[in-house]
């Protein structure tokens, strides 16, 4: 085991991943997916339960 | 006097007129008019004709071949003047696909896959790994050579231009689409993985493992994914052997422990084989009480003890079997999860893209293999991490696991406890009418199973006599550009359904030239596929035969995209916005299938519709038609069209209506389906909420659907479930580093926290 020095730069640099469903599937975070289906991601609205009457 | 001309690549060349009488010749040869003599006097006048206009020293080729079209022209060979066009127009094509394919494989091997959109066309390719390049390069050339040698100039230009898409066309000549692998009837007696022969497997580990194997064998015969139809049905084979093996050693250890005895393995061995042959019945996990009896029976002459106390070590030795089996298949289906999220395939540029089907076997040995899997998949990967592989989808029916007082009604619970934390399982709906026309109690190869993406095989026009999953699947599908016929039908209805058949008919004619190039590979070609009879009707051929007959078992598939922007190009608004616009979608669709249909009937073959599972593809099309008819408001505006016949995602509509309004077309889409709904992260969260959503898609008549919701990770803390800006647990922004203190305090309250980064 090589633990780094002190003040540990622990995270630094180190993003979320933020797993999706792309068609019936599922990608590992986003940063593989074509620019198209970023966008399409992006714009997803969520669905209320109930019908706004 | 011309001495030199100038080539295409600017090379300076000596002139030689013998070349030009052999190519003119060659155009007469084709056209069957003129001969070697009419060919140098052809030859002889292009040469006068180029001294006559000569300006520069030396003439450029193109310049040459003009003057080749006009002298034939002059001399009255017409025909051959057409050759001869034709063949510089193909030459010419041919030049630019290969600078274009250079262009492509110069993109492939420098750009990072970060910048590169080209790159990421699939999200499940690495396209920055040597394996991943190698794989897209491969794609590159063959769709290069597709498209000159293969396809009919016709489907080229309309592939080319975005009237239709080509689904996988890197593999145009070479393989099929995807198959729902059987895989009890793949384990009985024993298979080859094309590379090695496997016994029969004898325990539940063994099952989990060679079915990964399967996926894995059958993911290098063919270009899409690997399904399994009867995950839960075949591993309580698995379970049902580990158990009979495991009630056998148990019965000796409590026998020789209480009796303080050495060795009774061969007593015992013989007291089970007399028992399983006097009463036909084996130990399972719930066994019969004959069976038992038969045991207490034995053991009370072999040890003259009383049968009290036979009972009691029976009773002991079937809950320690009870336990191992338990444990062995906890094991077993987080080795399996594990292994389709690691192993690689296609020359280790992919994990196998794999599905598995499971939630029908009411079996104690079934209930107990979908329990494990279902609680590897909550587990998640050895940091907690969501697996992306395998797709679970679990089929819902009513009496069986719909209905509280169903005998699986707590498994359909517990997959929507995990559903809701890890997006899988999806679902399925077997009681749809649809789906439920094939079903047959007892039967579970009559139960729709989906290929995870959502490809559906379950109708059969070439064999009614078998409408069934197993063994079957998509040979190819290709999807029209529905919003660009909208858009060139500049809201005339009656011109978009005629240029909608028109559509329909070329893609069916190019899917059937497809087809004849499958049909004529042969078994040796798909050593596992073909030559393991997965595919049904393959047990019954030889190596060398023809595929023609037992393919057409499976589908050719015509897709969409962007019903919801056909609909706003032709009539001003969505389906999603209207009620009249939801029938005027299903008037589309149903069109659509109403064409597969009969062309099915006219072919003999299965001819279905295919609601796209749009990824490359979501971007292709629009930017195509973008650039032609310019920013179109609610068709055109945005980078992606909205896939199949989905309301666009970003309407703003309640579960209900989505599900109302996309159920009848699943009824429509036979050759696959899905509708997602967006769940707020803590709704979902919710098992009562999500619950009410699962049964809201199961009475509406929906196929198969799924549930989508915000599922992030922290690799720094582990933390699984919503981040916002700020992760809730250790506190840290995105980027940002923690404490070393502050994470040595979060270790000891979440012990099951990754390593930490910075420490390795």
């Amino acid at each position: 085991m090589t633990v780094k020095t002190a003040s540990e730069k622990m995270g630094q640099g180190v993003g979320f991943e933020r797993i999706r469903r792309i068609t019936g599937y599922l990608v590992g975070t986003m940063d593989k997916w074509n620019d198209a289906k970023r966008a399409e991601e992006r714009d997803r609205v969520k669905h209320a339960l109930k019908t706004d009457a | 006097m011309i001495h030199s001309i100038i080539k295409r690549d600017g090379r300076v060349v000596l002139y030689d007129q013998n070349k030009i009488a052999a190519a003119i010749l060659k155009a007469m040869e084709v056209s069957g008019e003129g001969n070697a003599a009419d060919a140098a006097r052809v030859a002889n006048d292009v040469q006068l004709e180029l001294e006559k206009h000569l300006t520069t020293e030396a003439p450029h080729i193109e310049m040459i071949q003009d003057a080749v079209e006009q002298q034939l022209m002059n001399h009255g060979f017409n025909s051959a003047a057409k050759a001869y066009i034709l063949y510089r127009a193909n030459r010419t094509r041919a030049r630019e696909a290969n600078t274009s394919l250079m262009k492509t494989i110069d993109e492939i091997t420098n750009i990072d896959a970060r910048i590169s959109d080209m790159k990421r066309d699939n999200a499940n390719i690495d396209g920055n790994t040597a394996m991943g390049s190698m794989l897209q390069i491969g794609a590159a050339g063959a769709k290069a050579y597709n498209e000159m040698y293969l396809l009919r100039p016709e489907h080229a230009k309309a592939y080319r231009e975005g009237d239709i898409h080509i689904h996988d066309f890197d593999f145009y000549s070479l393989t099929t689409t995807c198959c729902q692998i059987d895989i009890l009837k793949l384990f009985h007696g024993g298979f080859s993985t094309g590379h090695g022969y496997l016994r029969e497997p004898q325990s539940i580990q063994s099952y989990a493992a060679l079915a990964a194997i399967a996926i894995q064998s059958n993911q290098n015969d063919q270009h899409g994914g690997q399904s399994i139809p009867n995950f839960d049905y075949a591993m309580a084979e698995g379970v049902a052997k580990t158990y009979r093996k495991s009630f056998t050693r148990r019965l000796r250890e409590v026998v020789e422990d209480y009796l303080d005895l050495e060795d009774e393995t061969e007593a015992i061995a013989d007291i089970v084989a007399r028992v399983e042959a006097a009463t036909g019945e084996f130990a399972r996990l719930e066994s019969s009480k004959v069976y038992l009896d038969g045991i207490i029976d034995a053991l009370m002459s072999k040890y003259a003890m009383s049968s009290e106390i036979a009972a009691k070590l029976v009773d002991r030795a079937s809950k320690r079997s009870f336990k191992k089996t338990n444990g062995d298949t906890k094991q077993a289906m987080e080795g399996f999860v594990h292994n389709l999220n690691t192993m690689h395939s296609r020359a280790g540029a992919q994990t196998p893209f794999s599905s598995i089907n499971y939630g029908t076997d009411t079996t104690p040995e079934g209930r107990m293999a979908i329990r494990n899997i279902l609680l590897a998949l909550e587990a998640g990967l050895g940091h907690g991490e969501t697996c992306i592989f395998p797709i679970h989808i679990f089929k819902v029916k009513e009496g069986v696991n719909y209905n509280e007082t169903d005998p699986n009604y707590d498994l359909f619970r517990l997959s929507m406890r995990v559903s809701a934390k890890r997006l899988f399982p999806n679902y399925t709906f077997l009681d749809s009418p649809f789906n439920l026309q094939y079903y047959v109690p007892g039967r579970p190869e009559t139960e729709v199973a989906t290929m995870g993406c959502r490809t559906r095989v379950m109708g059969n026009t070439y064999d009614p006599s078998r409408q069934i999953a197993y063994g079957r699947g998509n040979l190819s599908f290709t999807s029209i550009n529905l919003p660009r016929i909208a858009i060139e039908s500049k809201g005339d209805e009656k011109a978009f359904y005629k240029r909608l058949e028109e559509m329909l008919e070329l893609v069916a004619q190019q899917m059937l030239d497809r087809f004849e190039i499958q049909a004529s590979k042969h078994t040796y070609n798909f050593p596992f596929l073909m030559g393991q009879g997965v595919w049904l009707d393959s047990d019954n051929l030889s190596v060398d035969d023809d595929l023609r007959e037992v393919l057409k078992h499976g589908t050719l598939s015509i897709g969409f995209i962007g019903l919801a922007e056909t609909l706003t190009a032709l009539y001003g608004q969505h389906h999603g916005q209207n009620e009249d616009m939801q029938k005027k979608g299903l008037e589309i669709i149903g069109f659509m299938r109403n064409y597969c249909d009969n062309k099915s009937k006219a072919l003999q073959m299965n001819i279905t519709l295919l609601g796209t599972p749009a990824e490359g593809l979501s971007g292709r099309f629009i930017r195509m038609d973008k650039k032609r008819y310019g920013k179109i408001p609610g068709v055109t505006d945005r980078e992606y069209y909205t896939n199949s016949f989905h309301i666009p995602v970003w309407h703003p509509i309640s579960v209900y209506d989505k599900i109302r309004l996309e159920a009848p077309y699943h009824a429509l889409c036979n050759a696959g389906h899905i509708s997602y709904v967006e769940l707020d992260g803590d709704v979902a969260r919710n098992v009562e909420a999500f619950e009410a959503v699962v049964r809201c898609m199961h009475d509406h008549g929906i196929g198969y659907g799924s549930i989508n919701h915000p599922v992030d990770r922290d690799p720094v803390c582990g933390y699984v479930g919503i981040i916002g800006d700020v992760c809730p647990r250790c506190g840290r922004r995105e980027g940002e580093q923690i404490d070393p203190e502050k994470a040595a305090q979060l270790k000891k309250m979440y012990p099951e926290m990754p390593a930490f980064q910075g420490i390795e």
